[in-house]
């Protein structure tokens, strides 16, 4: 960890200035400079949130200004709602208590792995959307990008999980390999169009590593790449520029 | 009833209703000679408070607690008296939930007519009738603003430093054998007399109470007091779990008779009846007959959030015996002759564990039942595993003082302080970890690559008859040292290989576990219950159950067939940081941020051990072989040594001076090691760590200990890293010691 930089006072706004004293009553002695930033960024955030319920409450009770009331109304409901806390300890005991009644289950022997029904694995096969119109695709194993998905998926290569975009993209993760071909794992790369290829590309290494990014895909519109890890063709789209929403090339057939 | 009748017409005495009293004392027709009435009269003046307010059934009242009566009795003297029909029904509800009290200047074990014994200050300073209202102790409140009420107003604010000094003065003044053990009570007096304050909204006396004795605390307090700075106003109150668990939580402190006595004289001689109430509310004193301890003993042990542990805390019996090994055919092999025999003879087992003084055919007294709990069959594959390990271990070096083991660092480069989970198998092929990223790398350690089954359209083309069938299903193409899980949606905490080497288990800040299959490194399951970060989770040694512990303050424990967990562990004040099963799967240790360690049994969910004496949260436990010890380590640089039979601390080892990330004891028990944020790992002796202890009967039964010095003497080496903390160890089964840390530039 970096040793704390205090901004010298010259430089730093009075509210770094604030902040930092903060953290240093806290006891917290080390911390990456960005971390005042982002507290502060953080606290205005919050504040702002607050005070806007605050008016809110306050003209619906048809109060001339906010006081003090609806600024505690506005906190304790946004406390109940984004910072919620664990159980308290008595509801706790309370349920430990009644799971820890029931016997342990026995075990069956030789049931091969031993996973949860279905609907609670992972392990079904994977679906896609088709598109409506079906174009004749040059090469086949190539990807398809359902409609639906552009737009909706955030622009932001940092993601930590690639699992896990958002509920409109069809990749999924993971499958048994048994019954249904690996050719389902699939990772969504979005390259936000103010980025090169190349950098965009490092922080989503790991996942890329199995595409062929043809750098003339790369326009300046946001296009959405979703790229098969078994693909054997390259990855050069008849209309580069076009939104990937509009048709795309034929699905994989299994 | 009778009682609760007494203490009726005491605190209508005292309100100068002579009339209600005339008439309820005809209605009843009591004598005045009602011990217990003394006791009980707080809670049935709070009830009759409460009825002056609310002529609602007084169990209800009680239900509620003090915070209604407060309110009403302040401003209701008039008000009890046209409620005089309305006690005659308070007078039925039993006494309930409440405890005894200590009354002003009254100890509750005077045998005195309470008719007789005025109260010192009756009538006369307004607060001390509060005080007796207000200290009421509402049990099991699901409601936190009526368990919070139980800090309703308690006397005159700017009296509370007084109080504190005066106590502050008598301690410093006692005998020197005492004053170690009365000490004691400054910490969580201090504590519950500022939430007091705070609570009822005096917050510049709550302030200057603070700046004025945080100091005199204990070093090892002061991170509580920071948190407790921060926490000015009572909407803070509210949201913070800790606090709130601590304030309904009784804090436990040891203390011999005759510090006690000389305690409870002093406070019932002064008019400190303050903290008297506090006493009597929050402390639980575990009095023991012997003497007093001295501050070295007191240091040792107390630490945690909630005091000490109780001596009956420690008492059950614990099963902490290794399982027997099944017996099985060996397969001849003829590469190899030592340590093998045809069938399964005794012999076999004893290179595998140490089991303490118990021959393989009789049953180990302390071992548990092998139906205890239900544990899966054992494949082919399983002992195969088994046959290799026994090879491997006739040929494990024999460690000790003048044999040492040899070091092998696997460093994490590049990992941008973003690795925080390490895990290696227990035949040390693979290694796991788990970054910041959310995402989980696997590595192989051996030459050996890592393969995953071929798909479907492939699978579909081998021949299924062939012998090397399962040679055949890997996938050549896609062979590599590594693979990269995609899944979680936060920072990694916790990663474990099951032992048979199938599955990985990762736990996140994301809350939820997830199991990966090693043979198509993928994911299989997410389970889903703690609803905020995992912090750490572990499969058993036996395969199918697993733990895991995170920041709701609970540990659950999973088998990989149920969605759902079958035993939830609740009992820590703050989030459980470490989980670790016993060797034979039937006892789980936690470690938690309130710095306690609890052992619970996996059969019933009890908690059979809490063993305090950290000064910071726990962050590593390991347990040595053969069953019988726990070693466990925290952010304050110690390794404590713990003995489960007994449940007694029998060895402090100093030298760290950073958290303590990694504790392993080798194979056979000899050596422990140990690995922190230092950049060190250090080795210390565990055979002589262990002997020769001390378990006398008035150790087992006070729970005293006299650690000895050694640390330096236990000590055998410290090996030290180029800027790279340790976060993991692992003893192969030669018995080379492993550790893994990423490599932080500063």
């Amino acid at each position: 960890m970096e040793a704390a930089k205090m901004a010298s006072p010259k430089s730093a706004p009075k509210d770094a200035q604030v902040m930092a004293q903060i953290l240093k009553d806290m006891g917290i002695t080390e911390y990456e400079p960005r971390v005042i930033n982002q507290m502060l960024e953080f606290a205005y955030r919050y504040v702002t949130t607050i005070l806007e319920d605050a008016k809110i409450y306050s003209s619906h009770a048809k109060k001339s200004s906010v006081d003090a009331d609806d600024v505690r109304l506005a906190i304790q409901c946004r406390t109940d709602q984004s910072f919620t806390s664990p159980p308290p300890r008595d509801f706790l005991l309370d349920i430990a208590r009644q799971k820890n009644q029931t016997p342990l289950p026995l075990i069956k022997p030789y049931s091969g792995p031993r996973l949860p029904p279905d609907r609670y694995c992972l392990t079904a096969p994977n679906y896609r959307l088709k598109a409506l119109q079906k174009k004749v695709s040059s090469t086949a194993g190539r990807i398809t990008v359902p409609r639906l998905s552009v737009g909706a998926v955030s622009s932001r290569p940092s993601t930590p999980t690639l699992g896990t975009p958002s509920a409109q993209t069809v990749s999924v993760s993971a499958k048994v390999g048994a019954p249904v071909s690996l050719a389902g794992q699939r990772f969504t790369v979005q390259i936000p169009s103010s980025q090169p290829a190349g950098k965009s590309a490092t922080p989503t290494t790991p996942t890329v590593q199995n595409v062929l990014i043809n750098p003339s895909l790369i326009g300046p519109k946001n296009i959405l790449i979703t790229t098969n890890m078994v693909s054997q063709g390259t990855a050069s789209e008849p209309n580069p520029l076009k939104r990937k929403h509009e048709d795309e090339d034929d699905y994989d057939t299994l | 009833d009778r009682q609760t009748l007494v203490a009726v017409l005491q605190f209508l005495r005292r309100s100068n209703l002579r009339e209600s009293e005339e008439i309820l004392r005809r209605e009843a027709r009591l004598l005045g000679d009602d011990l217990g009435a003394a006791a009980l009269s707080p809670a049935s003046a709070g009830l009759l408070g409460g009825s002056g307010s609310d002529a609602d059934s007084g169990e209800a009242l009680l239900g509620r607690g003090a915070g209604a009566a407060a309110v009403a009795i302040g401003s209701s003297v008039a008000t009890v008296a046209t409620s005089s029909p309305g006690v005659a029904a308070v007078a039925t509800v039993p006494p309930g939930k409440g405890e005894t009290r200590g009354r002003c200047g009254v100890g509750a074990s005077s045998r005195r007519d309470p008719w007789e014994l005025g109260c010192p200050c009756a009538g006369v300073s307004p607060w001390c009738w509060n005080t007796r209202i207000g200290a009421v102790v509402v049990e099991d409140q699901p409601d936190v603003s009526a368990v919070l009420s139980a800090y309703n107003q308690q006397g005159d604010p700017t009296l509370y430093e007084e109080y504190y000094s005066g106590l502050k003065h008598f301690i410093e003044c006692s005998l020197d054998c005492h004053r170690a053990e009365l000490s004691q009570l400054f910490y969580p007096l201090f504590v519950h007399m500022y939430l007091e304050l705070v609570y009822n909204q005096h917050e510049s006396e709550a302030k200057s109470f603070f700046e004025r004795f945080h100091g005199d605390q204990e070093c090892y307090y002061q991170d509580d007091l920071r948190v407790l700075s921060s926490l000015t106003k009572k909407e803070h109150m509210k949201g913070n779990e800790t606090m709130l668990d601590f304030r309904t939580s009784k804090f436990v402190l040891r203390i011999s008779r005759d510090s006690y006595q000389l305690l409870k004289r002093h406070l019932q001689e002064k008019q400190n009846n303050q903290i008297w109430n506090i006493v009597q509310e929050h402390l639980y004193i575990d009095i023991f007959d012997g003497m007093p301890r001295s501050k070295q003993q007191i240091d040792a042990m107390v630490g945690s959030l909630a005091g000490e542990a109780k001596r009956e805390a420690n008492k059950a019996k614990v099963f902490f015996g290794l399982l027997k090994e099944p017996e099985f055919d060996v397969p001849l092999d003829d590469e190899d002759e030592e340590g093998e025999n045809e069938e399964g003879k005794p012999k076999k087992k004893k290179p595998k564990k140490d089991n303490v003084g118990s021959k393989s055919k009789k049953q180990d007294p302390n071992a548990p039942p092998q139906n205890r709990i239900p544990l899966p069959e054992l494949k082919d594959s399983d002992k195969l595993d088994k046959v290799m390990n026994m090879k491997e271990a006739a040929r494990r070096v024999r460690l000790g003082p003048e044999c040492l083991p040899s070091i092998c660092f696997y460093t994490f480069l590049n990992a941008y302080q973003g690795l925080t989970a390490v895990d290696i198998t227990d035949d040390s092929s693979m290694i796991v970890g788990g970054f910041a990223d959310s995402t989980v790398r696997v590595w192989s350690v051996t030459p050996k690559k890592l393969r995953s089954v071929k798909t479907a359209a492939d699978l579909s083309l081998i021949d299924k008859e062939s012998d090397d069938v399962l040679e055949r299903i890997m996938d050549e193409k896609t062979a590599s040292e590594l693979k990269i899980l995609y899944g979680h949606s936060g920072p990694v905490y916790g990663t474990s290989f099951s032992p048979d080497r199938n599955y990985l288990l990762s736990c996140s800040e994301d809350g939820t576990v997830r199991l990966w299959s090693l043979q198509t490194f993928t994911c299989l399951v997410g389970y889903k219950g703690h609803n905020y970060p995992v912090w750490d989770t572990q499969f058993s040694p036996y395969g199918y159950y697993f733990v895991s512990g995170g920041h709701d303050r609970v540990a659950r424990l999973w088998a990989t067939d149920h969605y759902q967990p079958l035993r939830i562990f609740a009992g820590h004040l703050a989030d459980v940081t470490c989980t670790r099963f016993h060797p034979n799967s039937n006892y789980i240790a936690t470690g938690s941020a309130d710095r306690t360690i609890r052992l619970w049994d996996v059969l019933n969910g009890n908690c059979v051990r809490i063993f305090t004496g950290h000064k910071g949260p726990i962050h590593s436990l390991a347990f040595s072989p053969n069953g019988r010890f726990l070693a466990t380590g925290a952010t304050d640089g110690r390794v404590l040594l713990w003995d489960i039979g007994h449940g007694l601390m029998v060895g402090e080892l100093k030298g760290h001076t950073d958290t303590i990330y990694a504790l392993r004891f080798s194979r056979d028990g000899e050596i422990l090691a140990s690995g922190s944020m230092d950049n060190t790992v250090r080795l210390w002796d565990a055979v002589k760590a262990f002997e020769d202890l001390e378990t006398d009967d008035f150790t087992t039964a006070t729970g005293h200990i006299n650690l000895p010095e050694n640390s330096q003497d236990l000590l055998l080496g410290t090996y030290m890293t180029k800027s790279t903390p340790v976060v993991h160890l692992h003893f192969t089964r030669r018995n080379l010691l492993l550790a893994a840390g990423a490599y932080s530039s500063q």
